[in-house]
């Protein structure tokens, strides 16, 4: 049983406050992804749990365990970094066993656990090569099978796959999920790539601004966005958020708000599109359309306020006609004048 | 970068300053070269051949000169124990500006350098008098510890740089690999930083087999080379003069040539 807690974790660099009282709760062998934007703090906040920055207060357990005061190779982790870090002067056998042998395992045993991880990995024929010989993508692999090979308690991952190329990094991604499954280890992801996270996380963590804005599964966190941040950072193009502090639009489409609704939220694959003027619909004026292939997405004007919709393909579409939406009831989320969701 | 019109004359005063700046190292060096090798007759005959017979009689003499064997014997210790002080002091501080955020770190890297900047000639006269005092004078590691002094802002600057391009994240993750600062550092970071190290250290024990002030003043009979060299520079007769020159010169230019990169590195020029 090795769950993760972080209470109240709070970090400064100078003047710079880089996390303000952070919790988190990792349950044993769950996946969580931490996502935001680059300085949100989600790689400080992977390096204090695994205890390569100190935190300024809060506390850490790992299954049960203060690690506060724990130097690294005391907390029973393993880490993945961006760069990879495979020791440039130890050939990849060395790199792979390098965990064990620290551990004083005996040399046999290193040698079959090196030998099965090398095998899963796909990383046997080069187990005698250094690492400037290898690929990114194998370089990667070599990283991973070396944190693995230990069996830790929890993984801690630092934008393990954002050095590979579009492609590779699909492949990677399938992989890695697959192979971390079957080790059942509790991971920590760190992120800024929404995708990866979504399709990874058994639950994601969305952070800014050094606090969590939500943290859920990812479809609470894609349809139930806790705040207007998530709901315009996730998704692509990302949620729509009308101001409608006048009651105005809604009342239009026949929608109940909640009393302190500010603005309405709403996807853009969640609205529909009609030609001709139907009864509780918003009439737009189309902007720009752009084909996708599957689907086709344009921007809509209503009353100086901008909305993106996607749109079935076979919708003939022309820049300046007047269309009628309506958004669907079920999927609406309000927002306060702070931008926090309101309860229906 | 593009060519234009009147860049011809230019080239051409380009090409003259690098030939002269060349002669004006390389000419010295080369009298100094073939002087060294030819017999004590030809060093004082006219006229001068290009390419000497090339005789050992010069040097020869040289090494059998009274005193000779003792002070070079004197240099090499000395300048081994200010290469292991240098690298035993420097190597820390150099990791030390490399991994950690410190007050003031800034202003020891300035300070560092400002050692250097320090005329020797001023702390001569103090140092020699402190040196009476606690019997350090005419001893060997006296004068190592001035070498030191001397070595360190270099040794300090180029662990410095050198720690500085190994990644943190290598050491990072050999902690989280179960290792303790020190293992990471004996493991992982010693054995990329050790050429870097060892230009270092070749490069402390030419400062050191260099020196002739410090030297000269603080040793009376524990001669180094040089200070023995410049002592008896008036009463020796030429060619001991210039064989001495060349055994002074030749490690110095050797070991500098093979540590050159790290040298480059330290002022900011890229080689390769």
């Amino acid at each position: 049983m090795t769950g993760i807690s972080v209470a109240g974790i709070q970090k400064r660099f100078g003047a710079y406050q880089a996390l303000t009282s952070v919790s988190l709760e990792v349950r044993d062998s769950e996946f969580t992804v931490l996502l935001g934007p680059s300085g949100c703090g989600k790689s400080t906040l992977l390096r204090i749990i695994a205890g390569l920055e100190y935190a300024d207060g809060g506390t850490i357990d790992i299954g049960q365990r203060r690690v506060n005061d724990l130097p690294p190779r005391l907390r029973r982790i393993a880490m993945v970094f961006q760069n990879y870090a495979v020791f440039p002067h130890m050939t990849i056998y060395d790199n792979v066993a390098f965990g064990l042998r620290t551990r004083k395992t005996p040399e046999a045993e290193v040698r079959t656990r090196v030998m099965r991880m090398a095998e899963l990995m796909d990383i046997g024929a080069q187990l005698s090569k250094y690492s400037a010989q290898l690929s990114g993508g194998q370089r990667q692999r070599v990283a991973v099978a070396r944190a693995l090979v230990v069996e830790p308690e929890v993984l801690l991952m630092d934008e393990p796959l954002s050095n590979l190329d579009a492609l590779l990094r699909l492949q990677m991604r399938a992989e890695l999920k697959s192979l971390l499954q079957e080790f059942n280890t509790t991971t920590i992801y760190v992120t800024h790539d929404q995708v990866e996270a979504m399709s990874l996380a058994d639950r994601i963590a969305v952070m800014n601004g050094g606090h969590i804005e939500q943290y859920g599964s990812p479809m609470q966190i894609y349809s139930r966005p806790a705040t207007r941040f998530v709901g315009g950072f996730i998704g692509n193009p990302p949620m729509n958020f009308l101001l409608d502090d006048h009651h105005s639009y809604s009342r239009q489409v026949g929608l109940e708000r909640p009393g302190k609704a500010h603005s309405l939220g709403i996807r853009p694959e969640d609205i529909q599109v009609y030609r001709e003027m139907a009864t509780q619909c918003w009439p737009v004026k189309v902007g720009v359309v752009e084909c996708l292939g599957p689907m086709q997405q344009f921007t809509a004007e209503l009353d100086h306020q901008m909305l993106r919709v996607t749109a079935d393909p076979d919708l003939a579409l022309h820049s300046g006609e007047t269309l009628y939406l309506r958004p669907d009831p079920a999927k609406v989320c309000w927002y306060d004048g702070e931008g926090r969701m309101l309860p229906v | 970068m593009k060519r234009v019109g009147g860049s011809s004359a230019m080239a051409w005063l380009f090409g003259a300053s690098l030939v002269i700046l060349c002669l004006w190292v390389l000419l010295p060096l080369y009298l100094l070269m073939v002087n060294s090798v030819s017999t004590p007759d030809q060093i004082h005959g006219w006229p001068k051949r290009l390419w000497p017979e090339i005789s050992f009689d010069t040097i020869l003499f040289f090494w059998n000169f009274q005193g000779v064997a003792q002070a070079m014997f004197n240099s090499i210790v000395t300048a081994v124990i200010t290469l292991l002080l240098s690298i035993l002091l420097g190597t820390p501080a150099g990791y030390g500006l490399a991994r950690f955020r410190f007050r003031g770190k800034n202003l020891f890297r300035i300070m560092v350098l400002m050692t250097r900047a320090f005329p020797l000639p001023l702390l001569a006269l103090p140092l020699a008098v402190v040196y009476l005092q606690i019997g350090l004078d005419d001893t060997l590691i006296g004068v190592a510890l001035v070498h030191t002094m001397l070595a360190l802002p270099f040794t300090v600057l180029v662990t410095f740089s050198l720690f500085l391009g190994i990644p943190r994240e290598l050491e990072e993750v050999a902690w989280t690999m179960g290792c303790t600062r020190w293992e990471a550092f004996r493991k992982v970071v010693l054995p990329l930083a050790a050429p870097g190290i060892a230009a270092s250290a070749v490069f402390a024990f030419v400062v050191s087999w260099n020196e002739v002030f410090a030297a000269a003043i603080l040793t009376v009979n524990n001669q180094t080379l040089t200070a023995f060299l410049v002592q008896s520079l008036d009463e020796s007769p030429v060619h001991l003069k210039f064989a001495g020159g060349l055994v002074l010169v030749l490690p110095a230019l050797v070991f500098i040539f093979a540590v050159r990169k790290y040298m480059f590195s330290l002022w900011g020029i890229a080689s390769r």
